[in-house]
């Protein structure tokens, strides 16, 4: 199982509190993880760490290596937005751009140099369709992506993720604001997309990560506790912890 | 003397006057205010000492700016013109839209200012693509109050851009305003010349009321793709 991310020694500190301690993981290519674990343990800083959103935060020191492949991302003369334009990220809450559904596709390729108004559509229509909600809006691209439902906004955000090209899709407990029958969509979605993607999926859902999940990484309090196959640490955790949240006696 | 003529000297001096500072307010506010607010990381000091400044700007009354700017223009030897009236009254908006503005950009939820840049979009694109965008309304909002503020103000052009009863014809020669266009027309013993003032006055609170009405017209238009 060939690892696409590679964490070595992470720890991040916001200020004196010790968010991320010690992390060492690896994240195998074209599969599901999911990163579970309790309110408050770390998931979403690890997931903000990834893209180097965490860079955006105040008073955060962040030490240890996150290898994508064989580059440290926290290296210095990584350049930023190239790293963030190889991972498309979902929000808990979707946030579409304040544009229309088609420039909120098109936004990615433009700033990344793609000028060609024949390309840009037939970027925004294949990526629509691949987020499967091209069939719902193609007759209104051009209404602001603000009027759409949140399900859909959420889709679009997917699209709009996609289109830049990433190799790795970040989510952020991304189908927690959404309806069930969205929230089923969007996971349908995830299954097909690990094909391609390698993808990285925080959720407090236990029952999410067992539908989704090829690998699970367990985290409470700032440590990762246990990784390992979906089955082996939903089903047969090793860790006293681990245990104990599966059963549902810590939260 | 003086029983002919009308105010439109005045009317367009003030136009021009406001147009021309709200436009060079605007091209220093918007870079300041996106500057503190994605440049600078939420809790800089630097960033609370530019907003300290404003509000004390904003109190400074506007006689001040009047004298101030008198004095910057008679050390580089700037005449009475419309220039130097436009760049004080730029001055003494600046503090108002600034604010203004910056209120409103606080309000952006950091969802998506991430999601900009998680697109591997760069905080410059992120704050003119994205965040202008979004607080559209609340940026011509804040153009709109600095106008009305600068048409408005008496005291700070009466040293600086003077007055006459010329049309304006160019940007370095006096010019005259309808503020000051009451201020010397209500002084004159001619019961004509007074009611030009009066006259005055009521175009000087129409152009308010227009502009007033024009931007909750369009404030539907600007809000249209904003994101809550």
């Amino acid at each position: 199982m060939p690892a696409h991310i590679n964490i070595q020694n992470l720890n991040v500190y916001y200020g004196e509190r010790h968010a991320l301690k010690n992390i060492n993981l690896e994240i195998p290519d074209n599969k599901i993880t999911c990163i579970i674990g309790p309110s408050g343990c770390g998931k979403t800083t690890l997931l903000k760490c990834f893209n180097r959103l965490i860079d955006t935060y105040d008073n955060v020191k962040v030490d240890g290596k996150l290898m994508i492949g064989s580059e440290n991302i926290f290296d210095n003369n990584v350049e930023i937005t190239h790293l963030r334009k190889k991972m498309g990220l979902l929000s808990q809450r979707p946030f579409p751009l304040p544009m229309s559904i088609y420039e909120n596709v098109a936004y990615g390729p433009r700033i990344h140099g793609l000028k060609d108004k024949k390309k840009v559509d037939e970027l925004v229509e294949f990526y629509l369709k691949e987020a499967s909600i091209w069939d719902e809006v193609k007759d209104r691209l051009n209404a602001p992506a603000s009027r759409l439902s949140i399900g859909q906004q959420q889709r679009l955000c997917l699209a709009r993720g996609l289109a830049v090209e990433p190799e790795i899709i970040l989510g952020d407990e991304p189908t927690s604001a959404l309806d069930p029958v969205s929230s089923k969509n969007i996971e349908e979605k995830f299954l097909q997309l690990k094909e391609k993607y390698t993808l990285v999926i925080v959720t407090h859902s236990f029952a999410q990560a067992r539908r989704l999940a090829d690998y699970v990484v367990f985290m409470y309090l700032g440590e990762m506790v246990e990784q390992g196959s979906a089955n082996q640490v939903l089903e047969n955790p090793v860790q006293e912890r681990t245990k104990e949240y599966v059963l549902g006696k810590i939260s | 003397m003086g029983k002919e003529g009308g105010v439109l000297n005045a009317i367009l001096g003030s136009l021009y006057l406001s147009i021309g500072a709200t436009v060079l307010s605007m091209l220093m506010s918007l870079p300041i205010v996106l500057y503190i607010n994605l440049y600078l990381k939420p809790d800089s000091k630097f960033a609370a000492t530019i907003r300290l400044a404003m509000d004390l700007m904003w109190g400074v009354p506007s006689i001040v700016y009047g004298a101030f700017g008198f004095t910057v223009m008679v050390l580089i030897g700037l005449k009475t013109s419309m220039l130097a009236g436009m760049i004080t009254l730029a001055i003494m908006i600046l503090p108002i839209i600034i604010r203004a503005m910056d209120e409103i950009v606080r309000t952006v939820p950091l969802g998506l200012i991430e999601a900009s840049l998680s697109l591997g979009a760069t905080r410059w694109e992120t704050a003119f693509k994205v965040v202008v965008k979004q607080t559209m309304p609340g940026i011509v909002t804040a153009m709109l109050l600095g106008f009305g503020r600068a048409i408005g103000d008496a005291a700070s052009v009466i040293f600086t851009a003077g007055y006459t009863d010329k049309i304006p014809y160019s940007i370095m020669k006096q010019v005259g305003t309808l503020p000051l266009s009451i201020f010397f027309q209500l002084g004159s013993p001619i019961p004509e010349v007074q009611n030009r003032a009066y006259a005055a006055a009521v175009i000087l609170t129409i152009i308010i009321l227009i502009v007033s009405i024009l931007s909750r017209l369009y404030y539907r238009k600007f809000a249209r793709n904003r994101i809550l």
